[in-house]
């Protein structure tokens, strides 16, 4: 499509048939046709379709023109492909560079012809933040170091008081350029790095790319395949929840609630740790199946550890919930409303939380959840609250998901071959982690290397309406807000 | 006269180095409160001993005062301690000052801790002293107002007084206005020791904190000094309590036995009093900051309340 014609189209889809934004990659194939791309992948939901509108962009006018101002949530695509490729988003309503802070020094390292040199220099990174203009409001410039072992992130608050006026996140401080070491490398090679883009959504990034693998290979994986995945997905998801339920509580220094989330947590990974090798699941799911398949033993050991498990987090569940200063701390903070996460289409709990019915478990079903009977949680309110009772009843779901694979699984291979892929295929994987979905998108090239790689996580979906959810409540309300997001700042920092 | 000194000397080290101790004693009830198992009860100690043997970093922008406020502030902790009946009636410079005395010793230790926040030009320095100056403007007139429940009962500032008057029957027991107060006062100790659900001491959160959020800029031997002044200041704080509400066991004659035994029931006493703070600390959970008002306006009410009733009756 020439790019003139992109506002109507993604105007079209977007407005009118109200599909949401999956991922936008942007990508040199100078060496192939001779210019830059633009992939905006849109999901309709309802009919369980993704539209994909591609623009080109020759080498001598590398400019676009920007939606941002449409489409919120192509805010931050349309930076990151200015500061990665070049590419520019003519009438951007915020310039500012996302990933590579600082000026710009016209390097943009997903390029082909990108030489590394080493480390990049280093510039001043103070102009980049928002000035405040009046003499009431105080700035409060928080990290990027922060005092507890957390990724890093600066966040400069605006306040009159202990009132937040605005807060801008800058994120992206350890940003390490998987996707551009992923180039060149085999279907082989690439799983390791996609585990490592993040620690406890590993599963869920290795399932997102081993899917696309497999679409792009045009294979079907064995039905036992699918059921562990399904069972690993779930596991991960229930580890995070349980923890994160907890974390939440330290926010307000709620310590039984703190050390109770920890205890379960640990339980959890030890478990994971019993049946796979690996407390954080890691090396569980390969392109072609999965990698570590459980005998009968392991099974009863897996039912009644989760068993165990959904008696102990019940119970720690009631006294939460009954606890009158821990519901004070959560309702009413940190609210988000409908509007604000359509516009930035946010997607897993930070969207549930405030009544935006996405789930790609549902909506586009992958592994085995077609066969697999689970409710979507939603909630209305938007708040710290809603997004607690969301994880905590997905938690409840997930052991039931469990037990329903664990009566299920089906005999058979785990593993299948995969073929030889057809040079400069793209395809999409998605899967639901306990952040939301993730998406990538793969090019390949000869010999099943990939030509190009576009992790779209769900924290990349989320950051941007954490400061929103922020304005308005009070400082010592923030680390309880942030919390109840939990997003990863490694899943932003590819 | 001899004695009188030595014993003065004894008490302000007795509490110079039981005040870490009674803090491990609190950290290991809530620890195992939380099915933790928590570290050694000499933890503390330890602690101090490592921040004492360190340099410390300043930021670059840091005057005097950063420098003074560890001494100062620990002078006036000390002195303090000295004001107070711990193990006898007898307290070594009660000549020299009452009651009202203490509570503005504490502001001065507020004061001065606050300004220091401000001096290396630090947001959370800034936060800090904001935050602890409104709560404090709140706070000490709960003390006060605390403090003159108890007076009224009385009629003197002279401590020694308040406390024999609870053990000779001076003051009832089984009174409205005792309970009234005691219940106003144990608020105000939580507030005063910076615990939940006032303040949360065991956070890392900068954003949240009252009083930790003013001393993020200190290191190495400033930050001990500090820090050990904190702890003495808890105990004072403690002993306010036990001499106003809880003075039994305390020694009447001035001889060794009597003080040997008045120690050990005021030991006991203060392990009690943490071990009863630890226990509210895992009950609750910290309030929204704006509600923190609200718990020291139930402290003043209750207190006027006991001193309605002391009036009336």
């Amino acid at each position: 499509m020439h790019k003139e014609h992109l506002l109507p189209a993604c105007q079209y889809i977007h407005g009118e048939r109200k599909a949401r934004l999956f991922t936008m990659v942007g990508n040199d194939e100078r060496q192939i046709n001779g210019s830059f791309s633009l992939y905006y992948v849109f999901a309709i939901d309802e009919i369980h379709f993704f539209v994909t509108i591609k623009i080109a962009l020759s080498q001598v006018d590398p400019t676009f023109p920007s939606l941002a101002a449409y489409i919120p949530a192509l805010d931050w695509y349309e930076r990151e492909v200015n500061d990665l490729l070049g590419l520019r988003a003519i009438g951007h309503p915020n310039r500012v560079p996302l990933i590579l802070h600082g000026d710009s020094l016209g390097i943009h390292p997903l390029c082909k012809d990108y030489v590394e040199t080493g480390l990049l220099p280093q510039t001043s990174d103070m102009t980049d933040t928002v000035e405040y203009m009046g003499e009431d409001v105080t700035q409060i410039p928080v990290g990027p170091i922060h005092a507890g072992i957390i990724e890093p992130g600066h966040f400069r608050f605006g306040a009159v008081g202990d009132t937040i006026l605005h807060l801008d996140a800058k994120l992206f401080y350890t940003h390490r350029g998987i996707e551009k070491t992923l180039e060149g490398k085999t279907v082989q090679e690439a799983r390791f790095l996609i585990e490592r883009i993040c620690c406890v959504c590993n599963v869920s990034h290795s399932a997102s790319f081993a899917q696309a693998v497999e679409s792009a290979a045009g294979i079907e994986i064995s039905q036992r395949a699918k059921f562990l995945r399904c069972l690993y997905l779930e596991l991960e998801r229930l580890y995070n929840h349980v923890g994160d339920v907890g974390n939440i509580c330290s926010g307000y220094g709620f310590a039984v609630g703190s050390s109770q989330g920890a205890r379960l947590k640990e339980q959890l990974l030890q478990l994971n740790e019993r049946l796979t090798g690996h407390r954080y699941l890691r090396g569980t799911i390969v392109p072609g199946g999965v990698n570590c398949d459980l005998d009968e033993a392991e099974l009863v050991l897996l039912m009644e550890s989760i068993n165990e498990i959904d008696v102990d987090f019940q119970e720690f569940v009631d006294i939460l919930l009954g606890h009158e200063i821990a519901m004070d701390r959560m309702e009413t903070t940190g609210k988000l409303s409908l509007q604000q996460v359509d516009d930035f289409e946010a997607v897993g709990i930070a969207a549930r939380a405030s009544g935006r019915d996405v789930d790609c478990r549902r909506d586009f079903p992958y592994a085995a959840y077609e066969q697999l009977d689970f409710a979507v949680v939603l909630q209305t309110e938007g708040d710290v609250l809603a997004r607690i009772k969301v994880r905590i009843v997905e938690a409840f779901n997930s052991m039931l998901l469990i037990r329903q694979i664990l009566s299920r699984l089906p005999k058979g291979a785990s593993q299948t071959d995969i073929p030889l892929i057809e040079p400069y295929t793209s395809s999409l994987g998605w899967s639901e982690s306990a952040r939301g979905e993730n998406t990538h998108w793969i090019m390949f090239d000869k010999n099943n290397t990939i030509y190009r790689y576009r992790i779209r996580s769900a924290a990349y979906s989320n950051w941007p309406v954490v400061p929103l959810a922020v304005e308005g409540n009070i400082i010592p309300d923030f680390p309880l807000i942030n919390k109840s997001f939990e997003l990863c700042y490694a899943c932003c920092d590819r | 006269m001899i004695e009188k000194i030595v014993y003065m000397v004894c008490q302000v080290l007795l509490v110079l180095f039981v005040a870490p101790l009674v803090e491990g004693i609190i950290k290991k009830v809530k620890a195992r409160l939380q099915n933790r198992i928590g570290a050694d009860l000499v933890q503390p100690y330890r602690d101090l001993f490592k921040y004492l043997r360190k340099d410390a970093v300043l930021a670059k922008e840091a005057s005097w005062l950063t420098r003074t406020t560890p001494y100062l502030v620990f002078a006036v902790v000390l002195g303090s301690v000295s004001l107070l009946p711990m193990a006898a009636l007898y307290s070594p410079l009660t000549f020299t000052g009452d009651i009202i005395l203490l509570v503005y010793l504490f502001a001065v230790v507020r004061f001065f801790l606050a300004i220091t926040a401000l001096d290396s030009g630090s947001a959370f320095g800034g936060m800090g002293s904001s935050r602890e100056m409104i709560m404090s403007a709140i706070c000490e007139a709960a003390l006060l107002l605390a403090v003159i429940a108890v007076l009224m009962q009385v009629g003197t500032t002279n401590l020694g007084v308040i406390v024999e008057s609870l053990l000779t029957g001076g003051r009832d027991l089984f009174n409205y206005a005792y309970w009234l107060s005691f219940v106003a006062f144990l608020l105000v100790v939580i507030v005063e020791t910076g615990r939940i659900p006032y303040d949360n001491p065991d956070t890392h959160l900068e954003l949240t904190m009252i009083h930790e959020a003013m001393l993020l800029e200190y290191s190495g031997r400033y930050w001990g000094l500090l820090h050990w002044a904190l702890l003495v200041k808890q105990i004072l704080v403690f002993t306010l309590f036990i001499d106003l509400f809880i003075p039994w066991g305390i020694a009447k004659e001035f001889t060794g036995l009597a003080i040997f035994e008045g120690s050990i029931f005021y030991l006991l006493k203060v392990i009690l009093l943490g071990i009863l703070l630890a226990v509210i600390e895992t009950l609750y959970a910290k309030m929204r900051l704006f509600k923190v008002p609200k718990l020291l306006v139930v402290s003043m009410a209750l207190s006027v309340l006991a001193i309605v009733l002391q009036i009336a009756v």
